[in-house]
């Protein structure tokens, strides 16, 4: 916390230090996160602060941490889960789609599973296989999860605190790529920021973009470019992709008439196609031209010399913007 | 990469060009080595290195505008790895984190009222302000009848006759002169006691218009201030304002610089005439390149006439009086016309409109021809 400036990951910390003072229900489970603070540190100080019985390392076994994780939920403790890398979260899926997200509805509202779990998420650190995953929409499709990216250190902090408040599971996913990446003053005061709502980063009037994880920055990046170019662009970073703040998107771009979508994900059944499926549905007659989506193609992230061709660059984000502007 | 931002060069300027890179990409830079030149609206600026280190990348070449606190140059900085697997890069503080929660203001509007493009349109024709409507149809949605309703209010609230015509156009063209115009004015008196017929001195004023615009060329030049461009007139096309019952109407007279003054006579003579009668055809009172208010026949002697763009520059004579004035030492009484010169200051300076207004009064002080 150099200059008094706070890194994503150090506001992920500061925000389970906060959680875990504040309500002693809290506990973290995940490999690594105690002795060795986690395997990017996000966990760190933890241990020595709350000790070893709420701050869990456990074995190399994913199944294992989310099936505990929904229990110590049912029975009214509040785990965070750290998963290493988004490629090993699938072994937790079972948990997660056939209990964790049911809990509420198989018990009549008697049971609700009060679960935050948290994970790296993207490319871009020049990892190897299993490592660079986007697999968001995957989670966004099942019904009673909260599905949540932070791309600031801000919204890491308030984002996870309100995660960790919620009754229901929520899956948490840092972009790895941004977490020492462009620190920021942050105030550790407790705020939590809403859980189902957008964040309009940049105000504009030509044309809206809309992203969220690590592409913010890439979309932020195309913004000021159009700027240059005397086109005001709106940066809509949509973080809460489930459930999705379709009000905020729906009316920027009924302002705008223009937008373009931009994630890492690959493109198929990514959740940018049910972002313009929605904004088709609501705002077509407000459209000036066709959504156009910026996605990762439909591979596997490739291995980091690559990664960079893989994931969508501002130069996409401004082609696909002079083909929505193009319209007249 | 670690950058390093266009500083804030002081006087509250907000932008720079580059003149001149002193340094380039590969480059090893001590501090306070001279990296650029910029030059702003004030000052060409040697802009320092701010700390030891290595161009990674320079930002807009020369002849580029950049504004204060974007990139200038990137130093190559060593990424703090600090983790297991994979390599984190680390510092880059080019992008500020400030958002809104939600919708930014300006969208705001855009969240409640749905309404289709058709009533929208008929909004915006009505001058409804959709924000402030609360829809009676379905999930509220803005109707037909919803906009015409609040269009009824608004104006039955304030009552009045709603303006139409001349003193329509009046209102709006003066409201966006208003809104745009940066106006300085500038009051002088012409000495008329050599004129024969000082009592009429309209198309002397013409004349002599003419005879200044061909000092200070720019007084009769076009403005456009959305792309800052400016567009010089070869001839004088001189706007009259001419008082009507109907409200105020300009008509030109058109190349004034090049018409003998019985020729300007007639056409003025004939522009009234067409004016009174509401014969005159709109394109006789469009394109007028420089305007005169000759209101001193009516009453006054100075005033703070109002430029219309894209025009840069009006004249307004005031009512001619005898006055006593300092002849030689002794005091004699002279015909006297007041004038004001009002300037759009964005294109025009204070020297240029003083050169004219100088070279408008010699010519209008001379004996007649």
């Amino acid at each position: 916390m150099s200059n008094g400036k706070v890194t994503l990951l150090e506001a992920v910390n500061l925000a389970l230090h906060r959680a875990m003072r504040e309500d002693e229900n809290v506990i973290v489970l995940g490999e690594d996160v105690g002795v060795n603070g986690g395997v990017f540190r996000a966990t760190l100080g933890l241990r020595d602060s709350f000790g070893f019985k709420r701050v869990i390392d456990s074995p190399l076994a994913e199944t294992m941490i989310g099936g505990l994780a929904v229990g110590m939920a049912a029975q009214g403790l509040k785990p965070v889960v750290e998963i290493q890398f988004m490629g090993f979260i699938y072994a937790t899926m079972e948990h997660l789609v056939s209990h964790a997200s049911r809990m509420r509805n198989r018990t009549r509202g008697r049971l609700t599973c009060p679960m935050v779990l948290r994970s790296p998420m993207g490319a871009g650190i020049r990892a190897p296989e299993h490592h660079s995953e986007s697999t968001e929409a995957l989670f966004a499709h099942i019904p009673g999860l909260r599905v949540v990216i932070p791309s600031s250190p801000a919204r890491a902090y308030g984002l996870l605190l309100a995660a960790i408040d919620d009754p229901d599971p929520v899956i948490f996913l840092e972009p790895t790529r941004l977490y020492r990446m462009n620190p920021q003053p942050l105030l550790d005061d407790g705020k939590r920021l809403p859980l189902d709502s957008c964040f309009t980063l940049r105000e504009g009037s030509d044309i809206t973009l809309i992203s969220w994880g690590a592409s913010v920055m890439e979309t932020l990046q195309a913004a000021t470019a159009l700027a240059e170019q005397g086109i005001s662009a709106e940066v809509i970073d949509v973080a809460s992709i489930k459930p999705l703040d379709l009000d905020t998107m729906e009316a920027s771009v009924r302002k705008t008439g223009r937008c373009v979508i931009v994630h890492e994900a690959p493109r198929s059944c990514g959740v940018g196609a049910e972002i313009a499926a929605s904004l088709y549905e609501r705002v077509f007659l407000q459209l000036q031209a066709p959504i156009q989506r910026v996605t990762a193609p439909d591979i596997p992230p490739p291995l980091y010399r690559l990664e960079s061709l893989y994931m969508p660059g501002v130069e996409d984000i401004l082609h696909a913007c002079d083909t929505v502007l193009r319209h007249a | 990469m670690k950058y390093f931002k266009l500083p804030d060069l002081g006087e509250g300027l907000q932008e720079a060009e580059i003149v001149r890179w002193h340094v380039k990409v590969g480059d090893t830079v001590k501090a306070d080595q001279l990296l650029v030149s910029v030059e702003t609206a004030k000052a060409l600026v040697d802009i320092p290195a701010p700390y030891d280190g290595v161009v990674a990348k320079t930002f807009g070449g020369e002849g580029d505008i950049l504004h204060v606190g974007e990139p200038l140059l990137g130093y190559e900085g060593e990424a703090d790895a600090g983790t297991v697997v994979g390599r984190l890069e680390g510092g880059g503080t080019n992008q500020e984190d400030a958002f809104f929660i939600g919708t930014a203001p300006s969208t705001r509007e855009y969240l409640a009222n749905r309404a289709t493009p058709a009533v929208r349109q008929l909004a915006r024709q009505l001058g409804v302000e959709l924000s402030a409507l609360v829809g009676s149809g379905q999930d509220g949605q803005i109707t037909r009848s919803d906009v015409e309703n609040a269009a009824q209010t608004e104006r039955e609230r304030f009552g009045g006759e709603k303006l139409r015509g001349v003193r329509r156009s009046m209102a709006l063209n003066m409201a966006r002169s208003h809104a745009e115009v940066v106006p300085v004015t500038i009051f002088g008196d012409a000495d008329l006691h050599r004129l024969g017929q000082a009592r009429e001195p309209l198309i002397r004023l013409a004349k002599a218009m003419a005879a200044a615009c061909a000092v200070e060329p720019v007084l009769n030049s076009g403005f456009d201030g959305k792309t800052l461009s400016l567009k010089q007139h070869e001839r004088l096309d001189l706007g009259i304002a001419v008082d009507t019952p109907d409200g105020l109407f300009v008509p030109v007279l058109r190349d004034v610089g090049n018409r003998t003054s019985a020729d300007l006579k007639e056409g003025v003579m004939r522009l009234r005439a067409d004016v009174q009668a509401r014969s005159i055809p709109p394109k006789e009172m469009m394109g007028a390149t420089l305007t005169l208010s000759n209101f001193g026949t009516l009453f006054g002697r100075y005033a703070n006439p109002v430029v219309v763009p894209p025009q840069v520059a009006i004249l307004a004579a005031g009512a001619i009086r005898d006055e006593p004035v300092a002849v030689e030492g002794a005091v004699a009484v002279h015909p006297i016309l007041p004038l004001s010169l009002t300037f759009d200051h964005r294109v025009v300076t204070g020297g240029e409109a003083a050169r004219f207004f100088k070279a408008l009064v010699d010519a209008l002080e001379q004996p007649d021809a």
